[in-house]
């Protein structure tokens, strides 16, 4: 169960209601997504955060329909542009794919053929979806598309392949090609996270440069704090495939109510300060997914953990208002506890801002 | 003659690469009841045998196309350069020696005259001039008569270096050991007629040798004596189309692959004793393998019923070849070759180890490892009994299994040196020296068994002074005389230190001057009596071998093939008097 | 391009010339002669002296071995007085068994290996990776497990033992088929095919167990790669998917193993000759080391390297022109 978050005047774009994304194996059930809710409008961002195996990634692939069908059992309700694609036929989804919603991922090298021109690549992206169009038409407009991520001499570099390219110009490249249909969703999954930092700024600044003039809804999937900070609206922090906390950037960074989401405030380094010190990684691993613990899936790695009786672990707690408004928490402590901690702890130590 | 390696199952030629001859013997060599007694010199004057046409088959037909399948084909079929005997028994079909052999199919053999009236005359009764005449009527494949000149031609030929594959005994006797050491053939300016070689009259030809030549008849069946027409020598290409004066010419010959032959329109029946020559035409196909002919006459499809086959049945397809509708195509006879264990005798000098080791092997374990009766039967004498002189005996009186108490009685207390048995690294080999080695462990001795490269071990073994004490290997005689059976591997003066066919490095100077007095005896039923006692007297005084084994040809034939019959001269079915059924 | 070519021809013609150089060695190194075994029990020592002469084994190796270098580039002549031949360009000398010129043996028995491994590589090539690729993008259904079955046992039979099967079954038992041959192919196509028909099923066959196999693996590999789901993610129909980005980047690899496995079976084929009794180069090279035969050895070790390495040329110039990543330098 989750309360969504209040409806804005206008209708989100993609609305996701209890989403829940198991993968049935030989050990058991991977339970990766469990009942995950949120919703992104048009012009807004929202950043998916928590570690690899959090979930974050399923969801956004589900949302696309690239989960693999035939191994995946999923439920709740997707909705984008107001139609449900949860048990919508595998084709009408790919119609949507790339024109109405469309990815870009973390790592462009592995993520663009190596064997097609970058050009080719984007044209054969609108191609698919502009069937009457002609193929000078597609290469004039995948040229075009080069020129607005930022891409020098862009009717050369369509020319050329994906391996010729820097690690920023590809990811730009893949930017082009997602953007190429016009898509109202697009989903970034870590699309910084194998560049380098001065590089990372540029793209986060063209998504938010390109978003402003698509009018696009984005969501941003990162385990970067930072990240979420430079760009997003929303932040949905995502925990065993469940949410932990969730509210607007300021609410979520700067009173996190969450003692994973204060982990994670403290394993960001500072920009200011000494990355040695300052980067407090959060003890112990990800639970599995096939067999989560009782109780708050958390509670494992959390050092408060016990504070209210053995609720921790018995008890799998629900996202709960957390003071704000539109600012949630799944937590069994009690807010005054919080409030405690971290005004003691967390803000001195100073992580996220 | 060389047997083609192919025709004892690939490298099963373990020693010598040498063989045939043969002789009458009055056994049926299928039946095994009867006793094979001392033969007579196979040579026949008698003008019957010595006239054509050939004895008609009964039953045979005229016409049909006769198929030969052999793995690999021919090595040469100039007659100066062909020895094996795949090549000799084609040659038979497109070439006329001055004599042949007459064989009736149930171990009957006689040398009679082929391209000459007789098998030739002892001018002076001494062996050493010898005359033939040749037939009145016979052609070469153009039409033009066979003259003295042509045969005296084609001997001259096989003097030359660049033809010296073939036989070599009329070249040795006319100019001595080293034979083209002065005189090299016909060409570059050599005379046509060799150095003792003489034409009186174009139906006459004489040769005159230094030395007695007893064996001259049987000399002359060899391809050497093919007429070959000096307008017709191609040198080296003779051996791809040679000129036929047999029943068949060659019709296409292509190499690797096949050779068919069409009937000789200028050969005339009435000339030749041997050959009824029934097929039309005579196709021998080179590209299967042994185990797929097998298999292929075994299902004996139409297209293959009237081929016979140049290859033994593989032991993996003889329990095949007992089902009914294939046994009674199976064509099974002794060879020529006979298969000993050479005991070392420069190693091995106490005759009581030699004898016990001739109790203590299991000839039968040693023949069942390579397909026991199809591929031979236990041999107690040195001479085969296709060879004129054999005599059965068996000095020591132990059956095919062995006498495991004899070999140990005779060795006594003494305990029994160790021994090393080398053998040819293949499988029919390495399974025949593991069965070798058992029976040999069962009596005492310690073996170790050395297995040897089958390219290389003839070489190895051939070292005076190899470090072997016990080995496998196969003799033929290169005639049904046991001149050629006995003298090669017991005549201990022809030792030298590499190279050697005396493989038990045997030397008794008794045994010397015995071969030297046979070899001169005129006589050669005579000849034939005195080699048999020699073979007897070896064994007996000596035990310097373990015979082994008498090899067998066991081969198979279509369902349309007909009177196909080992020759025994040849190891192998001979195509003069087949015919395939319409 | 041009001097990738260049440069790997040079090489191409060391590494033949280093493989020569060691089959003579090695030919030498084997302590028998053969003039011995050419001549048999007829040889008494001059002979064999006179043999060795004939053959050019009696001069010095490296004098043999120039004249035979030479021979392949300018031909030679071959015997002395009435026995003297020309041997043109590209000589290799005379077969010691049979005198037949090398040449001739290669012209005859060249086309029936090419022909067998064309039409066998055609047969597993189109069998063989289909069935993977279409097993891999089938993962896990009935039509999967029963493809793997079939080549798992494809896998792991044996060409003697298949093809002796098939042999017995289709040919000798029940004439389906014509027991195989050799026709040349210009002379009579239908009759070509027919007559290697059993070959290429055989070998078609196993070899179709292993692609399959291997372009099984090779297709799952490639379809979990990023790119297949970016292509996915743009929109891509299924088959656009499967064909024009993960076919295309599966393959690849099975480029440079079918490519090698054709060079090293153009060499000879000598299970799969032997057992459809064809005489290729696998049957005559197998034979000529038996007999010691020299030239036919050095010809056909020679023409098996070189089969070799221009498969590896080829390969590595096929795939410099699928993946635009390999520079050829």
């Amino acid at each position: 169960m989750s309360v969504p978050p209040a409806a804005p005047p206008d209708e989100p774009y993609l609305q996701v209601r209890d989403l829940t994304v198991q993968f049935p194996t030989e050990d058991g059930l991977v339970r990766a997504v469990d009942g995950v809710s949120f919703s992104v409008r048009r012009g807004q961002t929202l950043g998916i955060v928590g570690e690899s195996g959090s979930g974050k990634s399923v969801t956004s692939l589900s949302i696309l329909g690239l989960h693999n069908a035939a191994r995946t059992r999923i439920g709740g309700e997707i909705s984008v542009g107001g139609r449900n694609i949860v048990g919508m036929a595998d084709e009408k989804i790919r119609e949507m794919r790339g024109r109405d919603m469309a990815m870009i991922f973390q790592d462009s090298l592995s993520a663009l053929h190596p064997y097609y021109r970058i050009g080719v690549q984007i044209a054969e992206a609108y191609r698919i979806h502009h069937p009457s169009s002609s193929k000078a038409e597609a290469n004039r407009r995948a040229v075009e598309m080069l020129d607005r991520v930022g891409i020098p001499q862009p009717e050369r570099r369509a020319r050329s392949y994906p391996h010729e390219f820097s690690g920023g110009m590809r990811q730009r490249a893949m930017i082009a090609m997602s953007l190429v249909n016009d898509p109202a969703l697009l989903i970034a999954d870590e699309p910084t996270t194998a560049l380098d930092v001065t590089v990372q700024a540029q793209i986060l600044d063209l998504l938010a440069d390109l978003q402003r003039e698509f009018n696009s809804a984005i969501i941003m999937i990162t385990h970067d704090l930072g990240v979420v900070a430079q760009i997003a609206d929303e932040v949905l922090v995502m925990y065993a495939g469940r949410a932990t906390e969730t509210g607007s950037v300021e609410q979520v960074l700067r009173s996190a109510q969450h003692p994973y989401t204060w982990g994670l405030l403290a394993s960001v380094p500072s920009l200011h300060g000494d990355a040695e010190i300052d980067l407090v990684p959060i003890k112990g691993n990800p639970p599995s997914l096939i067999n989560l613990p009782t109780g708050c899936a958390f509670s494992p790695r959390c050092r408060y953990a016990g504070r209210n009786g053995n609720r921790s672990f018995v008890e799998a707690p629900q996202l709960r208002p957390a003071g704000q408004p539109g600012h949630l928490v799944a937590c069994h402590l009690d807010a005054d506890s919080r409030l405690k901690i971290y005004q003691e702890g967390i803000a001195h130590a100073g992580a996220a801002q | 003659m060389r047997l083609k390696i192919g025709a004892l199952a690939a490298g099963a030629l373990s020693v010598a690469l040498v063989a045939s001859g043969c002789s009458k013997t009055e056994n049926d060599s299928s039946n095994e009841d009867e006793k094979a007694t001392v033969q007579a010199g196979a040579i026949s004057y008698d003008a019957n045998d010595n006239k054509g046409p050939a004895p008609a088959v009964e039953g045979a037909a005229k016409g049909g196309n006769l198929g030969v399948f052999l793995p690999d084909g021919f090595e040469h079929l100039d007659p100066a350069r062909s020895v094996i005997n795949v090549e000799t028994l084609t040659n038979q079909m497109i070439a006329r020696p001055l004599n042949g052999y007459r064989e009736d199919g149930k171990g009957n053999l006689k040398v009679v005259g082929d391209l000459a009236e007789n098998p030739g005359t002892d001018v002076n009764k001494d062996c050493k001039v010898w005359e033939f005449k040749i037939r009145q009527g016979v052609k070469f494949e153009d039409g033009s008569p066979i003259t003295a000149n042509d045969v005296a031609y084609g001997v001259a030929r096989a003097f030359s270096p660049d033809l010296a594959e073939g036989p070599h005994y009329l070249q040795q006797w006319l100019a001595g050991t080293d034979y083209n050491a002065s005189y090299k053939g016909p060409y570059n300016g050599g005379a046509e007629v060799p150095p003792g070689v003489t034409v009186p009259d174009a139906q006459t030809i004489r040769f005159t040798f230094p030395e007695p030549h007893c064996d001259m008849p049987y000399a002359a069946t060899q391809s050497t004596s093919v007429p070959v027409p000096k307008a017709k020598d191609t040198k080296t290409e003779y051996d791809r189309k040679p000129f036929s004066s047999g029943p068949y010419k060659i019709k296409k010959y292509a190499l690797g692959n096949s050779l068919v032959l069409e009937r000789n329109p200028h050969w005339d029946p009435a000339t030749d004793p041997l050959r009824t020559a029934y097929p039309d035409s005579i196709t021998f196909d080179f590209t299967l393998a042994a185990d797929q002919i097998a298999e292929r006459l075994i299902a004996n499809a139409p297209a293959d019923q009237s081929y016979l086959s140049w290859v033994l049945v593989p032991a993996a397809q003889l329990q095949k070849t007992t089902m009914a509708g294939v046994k009674e195509r199976v064509v099974s006879g002794p060879t020529t070759f006979v298969w000993y264990f050479y005991l070392n005798n420069q190693r091995i000098k106490d005759l009581n180890v030699r004898r016990a080791l001739n109790y203590a092997i299991d000839k039968d374990a040693v023949l069942k490892a390579i397909g026991g009766s199809a591929a031979g039967t236990p041999a107690t004498t040195l001479l085969s009994p296709t060879v004129a002189g054999f005599t059965k005996y068996d000095v020591f009186n132990a059956p095919a299994t062995g006498d495991k108490a004899k070999a140990k009685e005779l060795l006594g207390s003494t305990p029994p040196p160790p021994l090393v048995l080398a053998y040819a690294n293949n499988p029919r080999r390495s399974a025949q020296a593991e069965a070798a080695r058992k029976s040999l462990e069962a009596v005492g001795f310690q073996v170790t068994a050395k297995g040897i490269d089958p390219t290389v071990i003839g070489t190895e073994l051939g070292r005076k002074d190899n470090p072997y004490d016990i080995y496998l290997g196969g003799w033929g005689a290169d005639w049904p005389g046991g001149s050629t059976a006995l003298a090669p591997l017991f005549d201990g003066r022809t030792i030298t230190p590499t190279g050697n066919q005396n493989l038990a490095y045997f030397n008794e100077e008794s045994v010397n001057t015995e071969i030297d007095r046979i070899r001169t005896l005129a006589d050669p039923g005579e000849a034939a009596k005195a080699w048999g006692a020699l073979d007897q007297k070896i064994m007996a005084d000596y035990a310097p071998v373990v015979p082994a084994y008498y090899d067998n040809s066991y081969t198979l034939t279509g369902s349309k093939v007909g009177n196909a019959s080992v020759s025994d001269a040849h190891g192998l079915p001979g195509l003069s008097n087949v015919f395939v059924k319409p | 391009m041009v001097r990738f070519v260049i440069r790997r021809l040079l090489f191409a013609v060391s590494t033949l010339f280093a493989i020569s150089v060691l089959t003579f060695l090695l030919f030498f190194a084997v302590p028998s002669s053969p003039a011995e075994v050419m001549c048999g029990k007829q040889c008494n020592p001059t002979q064999i002296e006179q043999t060795e002469h004939r053959l050019g084994l009696d001069r010095t190796l490296v004098a043999q071995y120039g004249t035979f270098v030479a021979g392949i580039f300018a031909g030679r002549t071959i015997g002395a007085g009435d026995f003297i031949r020309q041997c043109p360009a590209p000589c290799l000398g005379y077969s010691f068994r049979t005198d037949e010129p090398v040449t001739d043996i290669l012209k005859r028995t060249v086309p029936v290996t090419v022909s067998i491994v064309v039409g066998a590589a055609t047969m597993w090539l189109l069998i063989g990776v289909s069935l993977g690729m279409t097993s891999a993008l089938r993962r896990g259904t009935l039509f999967d497990r029963l493809a793997i079955s079939v080549s798992l046992v494809g896998a792991s039979l044996q060409v003697y033992f298949f093809g002796l099967v098939l042999l017995l079954l289709l040919v000798y038992r029940t004439d389906l088929l014509p027991a195989p041959s050799y026709t040349p192919f210009t002379e009579n196509p239908a009759k070509w095919a027919l007559g290697l028909l059993l070959p290429w099923i055989t070998l078609g066959f196993l070899n179709s167990a292993l692609y399959a196999r291997l372009s099984r693996a090779q297709m799952l590999e490639t379809l979990s790669e990023d790119f297949v789901r970016t292509a996915r993610a743009k929109g891509l129909p299924k088959r656009q998917v499967h064909t024009r980005h993960a076919l295309r980047a599966a393959i690849t690899p099975l480029i440079t193993i079918a490519g090698l496995d054709i060079g090293a079976s153009l060499g000879g084929t000598v299970i799969t000759e032997s057992i459809f009794g064809l005489q290729g180069l696998g049957r005559v090279s197998v034979q000529a080391v038996e007999d010691l035969n020299l030239p036919i050895v050095l010809a056909t070790v020679l023409l098996a390297a070189t089969f070799i390495v221009l498969a590896n040329i080829v390969v590595d110039m096929l795939y410099a022109v699928v993946d635009p990543r390999v520079r050829l330098s």
